[in-house]
């Protein structure tokens, strides 16, 4: 039997539960964005319901009101007033929080009156009996007319029930909350007059809303009933307090609290974790032990890894017969897979820790603490989650500037969040690390790899706030915001969503990145295989006649031409020929291979390395590491992976922009081509003058 | 020589996919965003 389809959008305040409402409801059936972070855009999922129902749900961005501004905000409300959209809700769920019922209705009342079928889920009901708060759902239900879903998506409970209610929905009362003519009677019969086929509220929302409505008059509608910004402005302010005046009066009856009951616990805590001291240390302790387990725990799994793709690159060459597949597949696709999968432990371990810290309710603490920082640099307090989000991916880290509604603040924040450490530059700092950095202790318990790492990432962030400083000072763009964050409730972080959040970002990294790598690595093995002219093709020759008074042993011999051989292949002779432009800074034509491949994703770097050892290398070693860690300067005998040379790459990739899709969204968001090409130039020119400084001091 | 005609076809999809990839985007749902910022 077929499956009947319908829309169900998520709608709600920020922080209410509405993403584990999500993940509740669909579980591994998302089809969400490839990067990191909070709800940008729209995001999709479907969950089977009974009788036959398939249920589309789409996750919106967290909203407080209809009253948009902020991007994120247009978003929701461009989709509510599109009959014609693809996605249009048939029906709404909107997602409060049992402790903050009263603000979140704000949000339900406007949906409401949009007369689309609306669900009010009460989240977070298992908190109800520790709060002292009790509901009267049939009294609510009877006055907000509609069907109430109380549940609590952390422990989930009524998530069938909710299932059931959407199943039912054409059941549910349209009738808006508030009636629109109250904002002013005179305006809103005249608008009704106009247009008779119109819904009132929404007409409203086309004359105060800045976002696209299609198939709304909008130019007729303005023209007719124009007003000026104060006047609509006030008229607004009517609309939020009327719709208060009934929330107010609803909940009175609805909604009762025993606050002798209810524990101050969250207050203490927050008294603790945003103090102007030891909110800053509390914070600075929790990185430090993030990041020394990082290392110390992905060691094992790694090693694994690297060690098992090693093996079966060795037994590919061996047993598969021998021919142009046979290398292709144990040099070059084998070692590229490998120099992907390495750093799935890494990656995993990263995402793990914010997802806690996430879901525990502390990051919107850190949010808080960072601001009074942050202002100081011309940043906002909203700035600080596009750089934590960048410590995963700039690019949704990017998007994520949409609810900053300081244009200036905005760009700043753009044009700086490269600078934070992305997961892309981990497999590069993990395996320059492992070469250069001893893994020793420092006072018996500070491992001093994972200091390097913290380090690396502190320069991150500190460069992006130095960075946003000077920005601040050179843009003249006028303009002042308001920084208002909410904190939710503390809360033990949820397996099932850290779970999701760890799967899907290891996903994203080894199908979204990993292709690239891949192809990359492939057309890498070819042009490390093939090379114009005699000193190529005449390899063994070569060697035969400059060895004719010591001869080799056969396996030197062989290292000596798959030598001769790489240096005189097609990406030997790139590498040639920008050698002396990168040899100031300590690397060999083979690194600058690795890093003009790395421009289109900084991860790619470690793969390119792993296959062009692969064709070149000695037989002896086999893993990733020991390959760099084995490779020579051939004229003077040093090893080119040194403490210099590794700290000048590691400088050089924390500056470098080295991400292609970074500069396309910097593009896209600021519509236009002079900011991503002046942030190509920066972080280019930066990380070359530091790695040079580096090497030239340290060597 | 079947060895060599495979090598050179995975090379090609490889080099499609990369031209795909970075020079002729193709909009899709799947990523991000909304569909060309190139992440997916």
């Amino acid at each position: 039997m077929s499956l009947k389809n319908i829309n169900v959008a998520l709608i709600g305040n920020p922080n209410v539960g509405k993403t584990s409402v999500f993940n509740q409801l669909t579980g591994l059936n998302q089809q969400v964005g490839n990067y990191p972070g909070i709800t940008v855009e729209k995001k999709m999922g479907f969950c089977k319901l009974p009788n036959n129902i398939k249920a589309n749900i789409l996750d919106l961005p967290g909203t407080y009101s209809l009253n948009a501004s902020s991007i994120d905000e247009s978003v929701v409300i461009e989709l509510l007033l599109n009959k014609n959209d693809r996605l249009y809700p048939d029906v709404a769920l909107v997602v409060t929080d049992v402790e903050n019922l009263k603000r979140n209705l704000l949000l339900y009342t406007q949906i409401k009156d949009l007369e689309i079928p609306t669900i009010l889920v009460i989240n977070m009901a298992d908190r109800m009996e520790h709060k002292g708060i009790s509901l009267d759902i049939p009294y609510l239900e009877e006055h907000l007319k509609t069907k109430i879903a109380l549940i609590s998506s952390r422990k989930g409970y009524g998530i069938e029930e909710l299932k059931n209610l959407i199943v039912s929905y054409k059941t549910i009362s349209s009738e808006p909350c508030l009636n629109a003519s109250i904002i002013d009677a005179e305006y809103f019969n005249s608008l009704r007059q106009a247009f008779p086929n119109q819904l009132l509220y929404k007409l409203w929302l086309v004359i105060t809303q800045d976002v696209n409505f299609l198939n709304l008059e909008r130019n007729e509608i303005r023209s007719s009933f124009t007003k000026s910004h104060s006047d609509l402005k006030r008229l607004q302010q009517k609309e939020t307090i009327k719709r208060y005046q009934f929330i107010n009066d609803v909940l009175k009856v609805g909604l009762k609290i025993d606050s002798s009951v209810a524990k101050d616990f969250r207050s203490k805590l927050d008294r603790i974790l945003t103090h102007k001291i030891w909110g800053y240390v509390i914070f600075f302790l929790i990185l430090f032990v993030i990041f020394q387990s990082i290392f110390q725990w992905s060691k094992i799994p790694m090693d694994f890894i690297d060690s098992t793709f090693a093996t079966l690159s060795t037994l590919a060459g061996e047993h598969l017969p021998p021919g142009m597949l046979t290398d292709l597949i144990s040099q070059g696709i084998i070692p590229g897979i490998g120099g992907i999968l390495i750093f799935i432990p890494q990656i995993a371990f990263l995402f793990l820790f914010i997802s806690i810290l996430e879901e525990s309710g502390y990051m919107s603490r850190v949010v808080f603490l960072m601001d009074k920082i942050m202002r100081r640099f011309g940043l906002s307090g909203k700035s600080v989650v596009p750089l934590i989000s960048g410590t995963a991916c700039a690019i949704p880290a990017i998007m994520a500037t949409r609810n900053i509604e300081n244009w200036k603040e905005r760009l700043i924040t753009i044009l700086v969040t490269p600078f934070t450490t992305c997961s892309a530059r981990l497999p590069v700092y993990a395996i320059i690390i492992g070469l250069v950095i001893p893994d020793t202790y420092v006072l018996g318990i500070l491992n001093v790899q994972g200091l390097t790492l913290m380090l690396l990432y502190v320069i991150g962030f500190g460069t992006a706030i130095l960075a946003a400083y000077i920005l601040n000072i050179i843009l003249k763009v006028k303009g002042k915001t308001f920084f208002v964050v909410e904190m939710p409730n503390y809360k033990l972080p949820m397996f099932k969503n850290v779970a999701i959040n760890v799967i899907e970002k290891t996903k994203a990294f080894v199908f979204g990145a990993g292709k690239i790598i891949l192809a990359i690595s492939v057309i890498l093995w070819f042009l490390a295989s093939y090379g114009p002219g005699k000193q190529f093709k005449n390899a063994e020759k070569i060697i035969l006649e400059n060895t004719k008074a010591h001869p080799l042993s056969p396996i030197e011999f062989n290292n000596a031409v798959a030598s001769q051989k790489l240096e005189n292949s097609y990406i030997g002779l790139m590498g040639k020929t920008i050698e002396p432009v990168i040899s100031p800074l300590g690397y060999d034509w083979k690194i600058g291979i690795a890093i003009i491949s790395s421009f289109a994703a900084r991860e790619v770097f470690v793969g390119t390395l792993a296959t062009i050892y692969s064709v070149g290398g000695s037989d002896n070693e086999n893993t990733i590491k020991n390959k760099m860690a084995a490779e020579v300067n051939p004229v003077t005998g040093e090893k080119i992976f040194n403490f210099a040379s590794g700290i000048s790459l590691l400088m050089f990739y924390a500056f470098a922009m080295q991400c292609a899709s970074t500069l396309a969204i910097t593009k896209k968001e600021t519509n236009s081509w002079k900011w991503p090409a002046g942030q190509l130039v920066f972080m280019s020119s930066l990380a070359y003058i530091v790695a040079l400084i580096a090497f030239q001091i340290l060597k | 020589m079947i060895q060599e005609i495979i090598a050179f076809i995975i090379l090609v999809i490889a080099l499609a996919f990369l031209i795909r990839k970075f020079l002729f985007k193709k909009k899709s749902d799947k990523n991000c965003g909304s569909g060309d910022c190139g992440c997916s």
